[in-house]
């Protein structure tokens, strides 16, 4: 069982210009095996938040609990795709798939086997002996991708993987990391800044506010099992769509204002 | 890659080597022939066939490989002491603010003094045989120490975040993620630091040391054997030349 528990939790940073409330009052739940999408303006608190939950951040106040049990740290239950580019230059595309393992200490043997998994799984068969600089931006992602499952995580957080792909990649991306999610027991916190991609993926999407970070709408998407391109243009899907977009848009524009007169 | 494309970019390096070859033999010429001019102008500069014979007898001759020894322990002994400690303190100056805030000034300020006026400070410290060794050490030290903390301080933040989210400890840090991130500036203070132990040793031999090659080059020019103090100094610049362009390579082959 991994249900990420969220209690109250709050993040505040001390910063030159004084402290900034990163993330207040998020009160949330994702169930064992649920997969939730969280969007939100840029700069309102999404990174922070999956940060605090994967234990690289401690929280200011609030309690963070993965399968019940109070998160503090790191831990080997809980997989992170970051935002930024993070495969390593100077490792082929198995050394790189290895890496989680071979920190963990995993027999040589063993590290092969489930790289080999992994790197099947994300569809990069054929490239285990490449390097990083040989390949796109988006084998690059699966790379990292694959680096995480490989370690067969309870918790898969995934932070903007896809944001800097062409809008293809991303769709097809995104129908595969569907597609391991519904092949596995694991429960997915995915952050992005795309609505259709969080209907699309998920069972819930989660929209934050900007500044301070909460969580001002809940929505359960009720769509099909099987979703395909198609969905998108389905009535159901429409309404999704809306009821996040107006939810945003309010919150974007206070952002925005809020940028504005901050510069 | 498709092997047909393999093929070709490996081609197209063989014909970047025989550039690269081409373009050294063509400059090494260059020099030969205005050096074989400049030597009939001038008496104090030998021919460079004369320079030649000079350094094939100097090496058949026991008591100048003596010399060549004592500069060679010495410069190595200076590059390994002198690349460990530089790397160790570049890692400390990277990794801890404290460290980099007290510290920092006084390497810079120390790097910018001309190392070689404490010569006469080391001498009575360190003797004779330790003082060129010291010297050297200052001298491959900052290169190394400089590269490593920049290096250091320009891992990607997202590589810290990696590494603790998949709970690597210290050493694995270091072995797996700041080592092969700045491999690069590593590879470039190594390559200053094994010429710069060179200059350290041998301006220490031209001022005072018992055996070594700078003793050698200073002895012949007081005597005025012209073609035994530039077969000596040949021999200097070619080792040199030649252990910087190995390294320089390899700086350039890894990714
Ligand atoms: N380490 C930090 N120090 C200071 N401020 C930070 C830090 N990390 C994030 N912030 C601030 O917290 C807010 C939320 O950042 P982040 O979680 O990265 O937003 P998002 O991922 O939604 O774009 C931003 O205003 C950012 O400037
Ligand atoms: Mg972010």
């Amino acid at each position: 069982m991994s249900t990420i528990q969220l209690d109250d939790i709050r993040v505040e940073f001390d910063t030159p210009s004084g402290k900034v409330v990163a993330v207040n009052g998020v009160t949330q739940q994702v169930p064992s095996g649920g997969f939730v999408s969280l969007v939100g303006p840029s700069g309102c608190g999404k990174s922070t938040l999956l940060a605090v939950i994967s234990g690289l951040t401690r929280a200011t106040s609030g309690q963070v609990a993965v399968g019940g049990k109070a998160v503090t740290r790191p831990g080997r239950g809980i997989g992170v795709v970051f935002q930024e580019e993070s495969t390593l230059p100077w490792r082929t595309v198995q050394e790189n798939v290895q890496f989680a393992l071979q920190i963990a200490g995993v027999d040589k043997g063993e590290q092969v086997e489930r790289a080999n998994w992994a790197i099947d799984l994300v569809g990069l068969k054929g490239f285990e002996k490449s390097y990083p600089s040989m390949l796109s931006g988006g084998m690059r992602q699966r790379v990292a991708l694959a680096r995480t499952l490989a370690l067969e995580p309870g918790v898969v957080l995934m932070d903007e993987p896809f944001a800097a792909l062409d809008q293809q990649t991303r769709i097809f991306l995104g129908a595969e990391v569907r597609d391991i999610w519904q092949r596995s027991q694991q429960t997915v916190l995915f952050v992005t800044h795309d609505i259709s991609e969080a209907i699309l993926l998920s069972q819930q999407v989660w929209v934050m506010s900007y500044r301070p970070g909460r969580i001002i709408d809940v929505i359960d998407v009720d769509l099909p099992e099987h979703r395909d391109a198609s969905i998108v243009s389905s009535p159901a899907f429409n309404q999704l769509h809306n009821r996040v977009w107006s939810s945003l848009q309010e919150e974007s524009k206070r952002g925005f204002r809020q940028q504005e007169t901050r510069t | 890659m498709s092997l047909a494309a393999r093929r070709s970019a490996s081609a197209m390096r063989g014909h970047e080597n025989v550039k690269e070859i081409a373009g050294s033999a063509g400059l090494a010429l260059v020099a030969l022939v205005v050096w074989q001019v400049a030597s009939g102008l001038t008496f104090v500069i030998p021919t460079p066939v004369e320079t030649l014979r000079v350094l094939v007898a100097n090496l058949g001759d026991p008591a100048y490989l003596t010399d060549v020894r004592a500069t060679a322990v010495a410069v190595v002994s200076a590059f390994t002491v002198g690349t460990v400690l530089g790397g160790i303190m570049g890692l400390v100056l990277g990794l801890s603010r404290w460290a980099r805030l007290i510290f920092e000034p006084l390497v810079i300020a120390l790097n910018g003094v001309p190392k070689i006026v404490l010569y006469p400070i080391l001498l009575p410290i360190f003797q004779l045989s330790g003082s060129k060794v010291v010297m050297g050490i200052l001298f491959a030290l900052f290169p190394v120490l400089i590269n490593v903390a920049t290096g250091v301080r320009e891992v990607p933040a997202v590589y810290w975040k990696l590494g603790r989210s998949v709970q690597a400890s210290r050493v694995q840090m270091l072995l797996h993620i700041i080592l092969p991130t700045i491999r690069r500036p590593l590879l470039t203070g190594i390559r200053l630091a094994a010429s710069l132990a060179v200059v350290g040793v041998v301006l220490s031999e031209f001022f005072a040391t018992r055996r070594g090659l700078g003793r050698v080059v200073l002895q012949s020019y007081g005597h005025g054997d012209y073609a035994e103090m530039v077969a000596t100094i040949l021999l200097l610049i070619v080792v040199s030349f030649t252990v910087s362009i190995m390294l320089w390579r390899w700086e350039k082959r890894i990714r």
